[in-house]
């Protein structure tokens, strides 16, 4: 199969659900940040101690779960399409829930807000949560013009996982620096 | 996709000439193998590896595969010389190139051997609005007599003709601008990525509101 065929030389694109859209649509802004975001942790797993491939693993997994979440987003209200994606599951949250309980664990206490930054790991880490909440953002724009359908029941489980990817990036991002023997930033009045 | 997905062996039980570029090759089945129509499989032979769409439907004993013979294409020339009973290995099904139930009428749109699915398709029962199919000649129109009945309206679309009674003359998309009626329909194009995107392009521009699904094969 061919990476490129040229059909969205002019602003369009298709949908999964079969649709032609606007580039500019909220769908395709959603899907988008998504694709940044899968992006970001590539170069964040990039980043990590070689030793670390459990971390890396548990990014990879995040990595597949948004690539579904992408294809959610590109499938309309009543699309036959929707019956070849799998739903998002409780048990995906409840990963990342896990996933924070125990990097929370490893971590002091925050008792202020953090500057974004440190090890380069962290750093990606920082860039991820924040593409994360636009994301986020966007996928709330979509939810807000959907119906009450099928796409749009698993958008609104789409947005409790990217919340919570969000909190997970956070703490992941601590751990990036503690993991390098690296305080947090704190925020401080300049 | 991924090299944990399950390998099947196969192996070639007949292989004919459909036109002087195309050939068709049917695999033995096996038994736990299921996929869907307009599905493709990645096949193995020879350490080479392609997607082909299957040309059978589901219900059929073997698998069909509908390869165009392209001169320095390794994988093509390996399977167009090889022997009835030669062993291969593929995995799969893949992909999302179903026909999806809807309310507007269905256009198929293939060049060459992008009919493959299209044929898999209808002789799993679909009956759709149209089937057009852009080729050189009428020679390489080898699943006519199949398709024509199955369609309110088999086109047949060549390049080069010489009977402009008989065939339409000209690129699938001079007869969408020319002769489909306007309205929305369902798109299925598959085969050339240029004519995937001509068509596209097209659509976009007179039949907007329509809904397009693709598969690129070259």
């Amino acid at each position: 199969m061919k990476i490129y065929t040229a059909t969205g030389d002019r602003g369009k694109t298709s949908l999964f659900s079969g649709e032609r859209v606007s580039k500019a649509s909220d769908r395709i802004e959603a899907y988008g940040d998504l694709d940044e975001l899968n992006s970001t942790i590539g170069a964040l797993i990039a980043h990590l101690p070689s030793d670390r491939s459990d971390l890396s693993d548990e990014l990879q997994r995040i990595q597949a779960d948004i690539f579904m979440i992408s294809a959610w987003l590109a499938t309309t209200a009543n699309s036959p399409a929707v019956d070849s994606l799998e739903p998002i599951e409780e048990r995906q949250i409840v990963f990342l829930e896990n996933a924070i309980d125990r990097l929370e664990d490893l971590l002091p206490d925050l008792k202020n807000f953090i500057l974004p930054g440190g090890h380069i790991s962290a750093a990606w880490a920082h860039a991820a949560r924040s593409v994360c909440r636009r994301a986020e953002r966007h996928t709330v724009l979509v939810l807000e013009s959907s119906g009450d359908d099928e796409p749009a029941e698993q958008l609104k489980r789409a947005l409790i996982y990217l919340n919570r990817l969000s909190d997970y990036l956070f703490v992941l991002a601590r751990e990036c620096n503690r993991l390098h023997g690296l305080s947090d930033i704190l925020w401080k009045k300049s | 996709m991924t090299t944990s997905e399950k390998n099947y062996s196969a192996e070639i039980m007949e292989q004919r000439w459909l036109s002087k570029k195309t050939f068709e090759i049917k695999l033995r089945r096996p038994e736990a193998f299921n996929f869907k129509p307009g599905q493709r499989i990645s096949l193995k032979y020879k350490n080479l590896e392609r997607d082909y769409s299957l040309a059978s439907s589901p219900d059929e004993a073997h698998l069909t595969l509908c390869i165009r013979y392209v001169a320095g294409g390794l994988l093509s020339q390996a399977l167009g010389d090889a022997e009835i009973g030669t062993g291969m290995s593929f995995y799969g099904p893949h992909g999302y190139f179903t026909i999806k139930p809807s309310q507007r009428p269905t256009v198929l749109v293939a060049s060459g051997t992008g009919i493959a699915p299209f044929r898999s398709m209808v002789r799993s029962g679909a009956a759709p609005e149209f089937i057009l199919h852009g080729v050189e000649t009428s020679a390489d129109l080898y699943y006519a007599e199949e398709l024509a009945p199955a369609s309110g309206k088999y086109i047949p679309c060549l390049s080069q003709s010489g009977d402009s009674q008989t065939y339409f003359e000209g690129r699938v998309t001079d007869y969408l601008r020319r002769h489909l009626p306007s309205q929305n329909y369902d798109f299925y194009l598959c085969g050339r990525r240029e004519m995937i995107r001509d068509v596209t392009l097209l659509v976009d521009e007179l039949f907007e509101g329509s809904f397009i699904y693709t598969e690129a094969f070259y």
